[in-house]
């Protein structure tokens, strides 16, 4: 083929090196390579973007006087595309244990599954249902086990021990453990949900008043937050059972 | 003659048998009774519990019923040693098609796996069969209620009802007349019905003893509708010696029709 000048393209890609025609894959590579890149070309800008950051996810647990809250978003986006606005992220391992994942969402999806193996396994031989703080460890040990290839989830437990108290723990992604007393988050808008928490968190709050904050603080965080929101559903952890509620707010 | 073919597990006998494939059939026949029997609703399990000792203290619920996964529970006949093994191993790999498939495990892949695993045991030398018999009752959404017999031979087949255990063939006879079913004319029993067969028959394998609440544990599955999920319910002591007293009123009651009509 000819181009304007009349020369051939073949004379051309010698001389210029930027108009190199390469394979997607090649130009994804050297894209990898530098944060961000202008190419002529294409005239898009493409960005490296965290692995944890590919769907988005906002979760957030508190504890109350004998009562946990743990909080979810629903949204699931591929990037800034936005793909499901009920994807569940908070999952019931007893009636007294919750576990929320945020991260990659297929990984979301498979620990929930090895969870329930686990807990199923768990219940099985030992004839009880499992504690919050062995279900942390276990969890732990389940990501430190892909310590050089791991599971891009990072974990929220929030439940009742069998004395009622209630028990808050995270991890990063590779299992290093942080039990707290007051709130714990994960997410793509960590900075907004711990600013929310810090501010409207009190100790001893009861069902209805967590359920108000969570809700507050996990609405106000996801709404200055690309990536999660599309509203969200709360669970409320008492003695005697759990009230979970559905929120609605920005659907963006 | 035996005893040339009968120490290795991979020799077979000049009558093409497996000695000890046999002998570890006879360790069970020793053991505490099961009965299993398929009910129009529901399937029962019954054991003879033979406590060695008043002293000991077992921390589990039972020793002879063991649940291997939410729809599929079993009891146990033979080598409880070998039976924690092989529980361990079933509930393992309940667990893990679950994992995979995100559907429970069909029963009779279950009992198929469990025997797979038994008999690799009496071809592959070095190890003795475990000695153990189980009764797998469970309920899946393709056969509905069913109930397997495995034995040390890796051999497994599905029943209506049957026995296993000390007096089994005893236990199996008084089945065979007692168990009505369409193809024989008669009808599945009701779980009432098949609870009260049950104990019939432990009575009859108890070698003179009667049962009672102390010596037997009944177990019944069923399935919950409404959650969809399966229902292992072990009687309490109260429930089964209702059972037990039910039994005992029916059979004095046919004793006494019997002394009237001669």
């Amino acid at each position: 083929a000819r181009n304007k000048k009349g020369t051939r393209n073949e004379t051309r890609e010698r001389k210029d090196q930027s108009h190199l025609r390469i394979s997607r894959e090649l130009f994804e590579y050297y894209v990898s390579r530098n944060k961000s890149i202008f190419s002529r070309r294409y005239r898009i800008k493409f960005e490296e973007m965290s692995i944890l950051e590919y769907n988005g996810a906002a979760i957030i647990a508190m504890a109350g006087k004998n009562c946990v809250g743990i909080a979810s978003d629903n949204r699931l986006g591929i990037q800034a595309q936005t793909v499901a606005m009920d994807f569940k992220k908070v999952f019931k391992i007893t009636d007294r244990l919750y576990v929320g994942l945020a991260g990659l969402a297929t990984d979301v999806q498979t620990l929930e599954q090895m969870l329930r193996f686990r807990n199923n396994l768990y219940e099985l031989r030992e004839e009880r249902k499992m504690s919050p703080k062995v279900l942390s460890n276990l969890l732990s040990h389940l990501l430190y086990e892909k310590r050089f290839g791991p599971w891009f989830v990072e974990p929220v437990i929030a439940g009742l021990d069998d004395k009622g108290n209630p028990y808050l723990s995270t991890m990063d992604l590779i299992g290093a453990q942080c039990e707290t007393k007051d709130f714990v988050v994960s997410g793509t808008c960590t900075g907004n949900m711990y600013g929310m928490c810090e501010t409207l968190f009190r100790p001893n709050m009861d069902a209805e008043d967590l359920f108000e904050t969570l809700a507050q603080a996990l609405m106000s965080s996801t709404d200055r937050d690309a990536l999660s929101g599309w509203g969200g559903v709360v669970h409320i952890i008492t003695p005697e059972g759990v009230i979970s509620r559905e929120l609605k707010g920005r659907q963006d | 003659m035996a005893r040339r073919y009968d120490s290795s597990t991979t020799t077979f006998s000049p009558e093409g048998r497996l000695h000890q494939v046999e002998y570890a059939i006879e360790a069970i026949n020793n053991a505490g009774t099961c009965i299993g029997i398929l009910a129009s609703d529901g399937i029962v399990l019954a054991t003879e519990k033979r406590s060695t000792s008043s002293l000991l203290a077992v921390p589990k619920t039972s020793d002879k019923t063991y649940p291997l996964s939410s729809h599929i529970t079993c009891c146990v006949a033979g080598l409880t040693a070998d039976a924690n093994m092989l529980i361990d191993q079933a509930r393992l790999r309940a667990g893990q098609y679950e994992y995979q498939y995100q559907h429970s495990i069909p029963v009779e892949q279950l009992v198929e796996h469990v025997c797979n695993y038994k008999h690799s045991y009496t071809q592959y030398g070095g190890l003795r069969p475990f000695g153990v018999s189980f009764l797998l009752a469970g309920w899946d959404p393709i056969h509905k209620y069913q109930l397997y017999q495995t034995d040390p031979s890796g051999n497994y087949s599905g029943w209506k009802a049957t026995v296993i255990g000390s007096n089994n063939q005893a236990g199996k006879s008084l089945l065979k007349t007692e168990y009505g079913d369409e193809s024989e004319g008669g009808t599945m029993p009701t779980i009432n019905e098949a609870l009260k067969l049950a104990i019939k028959v432990l009575n009859k394998t108890m070698d003179g003893t009667l049962a009672s609440s102390e010596k037997v544990e009944l177990l019944v599955l069923t399935r919950d509708e409404e959650l969809d999920e399966c229902v292992h319910k072990i009687l309490s002591e109260v429930e089964s010696q209702a059972i037990v007293q039910e039994v005992e009123k029916e059979a004095a009651a046919e004793a006494a029709a019997t002394v009237v009509v001669s």
